[in-house]
């Protein structure tokens, strides 16, 4: 596999606070150059919608999301001379906006240390061992699922939810998900086994909180 | 996965191959497999009814999650905005982001 170098502009000073995302961008307004414009509207302006998906996840709050989106599209076109054409402008764009969020909350990467992955993955045959006995093992196919596994989604914490919301949501690679991430491959692939394995368990509970009807009687099979 | 915890799973009854489809099926659903393991994994899984019905199960979550992306697209009030503040500086296609929404 190959990896594209991408340049991620930091240069637009430091945020300290999320009340700063909102703040006007005093620097003047670039010339005109059509090229560029051109260019922005083609490869930036159709990913907005999966920009504010992300951003939305990250924050949690759709005020915030917007202020993030706001700040991730202003520092792009401004920076527009930094991204190499025929590299993938939404990775670039997921990065800024994970800059931008980590820098209006003034957190630092999580540091998790994680074995490889397959603790979790193998735990996750327990939950469906679980499942099954509950008789929820068609659970996922069941139409009304989305409004829970979205509410699981929120409440799952930094940073598996980014890991599950790049790869499983934005169908990202463990590579690019990594590149936006900041993070070696096998962190995302760890980050996001145990992500789904939370998610698992959790979505399960609310089925049953939910009053999720069994597919079939406990024991039945 | 050390081997004592191998010796356990394949102790409840599942076959080494099994706890293989355990371990891996993940990476196996995102294509993030390498071509020979993927290969072995797709036959065992075809002939093993425990691990098909799995294979199933993990299958349909995936596809859950995916559908959420269809879901929510930026609020227009947002596509206003940003489009006022792309005016302002200097951006050519700046209506464009509400045009994007049609």
């Amino acid at each position: 596999m190959t990896t594209a170098t991408y340049a991620v502009p930091t240069a637009f000073g430091d945020l300290t606070g999320a009340s700063e995302l909102a703040r006007d961008i005093s620097d003047p307004p670039l010339a005109r150059d059509e090229a560029r414009d051109a260019e922005f509207e083609r490869e930036a302006l159709p990913w907005l919608d999966d920009v504010y998906r992300f951003a939305l996840s990250l924050t949690r709050d759709e005020s915030d999301a917007d202020d993030v989106v706001q700040e991730t599209y202003l520092r792009a076109y401004r920076s527009w001379h930094t991204f190499i054409p025929g590299t993938e402008c939404r990775r670039w764009l997921f990065t800024i906006c994970r800059n931008v969020f980590l820098r209006s909350r003034e957190r630092q990467r999580p540091t998790i240390d994680l074995e490889d992955g397959e603790q979790d993955a193998v735990a996750a045959g327990s939950v469906y061992a679980a499942a099954r006995e509950k008789g929820y093992d068609d659970l996922y196919a069941r139409l009304d699922l989305a409004p829970a596994l979205r509410e699981a989604l929120d409440a799952l914490a930094e940073p598996f939810r980014s890991a599950v919301i790049l790869v499983d949501v934005e169908d990202m690679t463990y590579e690019t998900a990594a590149q936006v991430m900041g993070v070696p491959i096998g962190t995302v692939r760890s980050r996001l086994f145990r992500g789904r394995r939370l998610l698992q368990e959790q979505l399960l509970t609310v089925a049953q909180d939910m009053g999720f009807a069994p597919a079939r009687a406990a024991g039945a099979r | 996965m050390s081997a004592p915890a191998r010796a356990q799973l394949e102790g409840l009854g599942l076959s080494s191959t099994c706890v293989d489809v355990l371990r891996h099926l993940w990476d196996y659903l995102d294509d993030e497999m390498a071509t020979g393991g993927a290969h072995r994994l797709r036959a065992h899984i075809a002939t093993c009814a425990t691990c098909r019905e799995y294979e199933g199960y993990q299958a349909c979550f995936l596809d859950a999650l995916a559908k959420l992306r269809a879901e929510l697209d930026a609020p227009t009030s947002l596509r206003e905005r940003l489009a006022a503040k792309l005016k302002g500086q200097g951006c050519g296609c700046w209506d464009k982001v509400r045009k994007e929404q049609a």
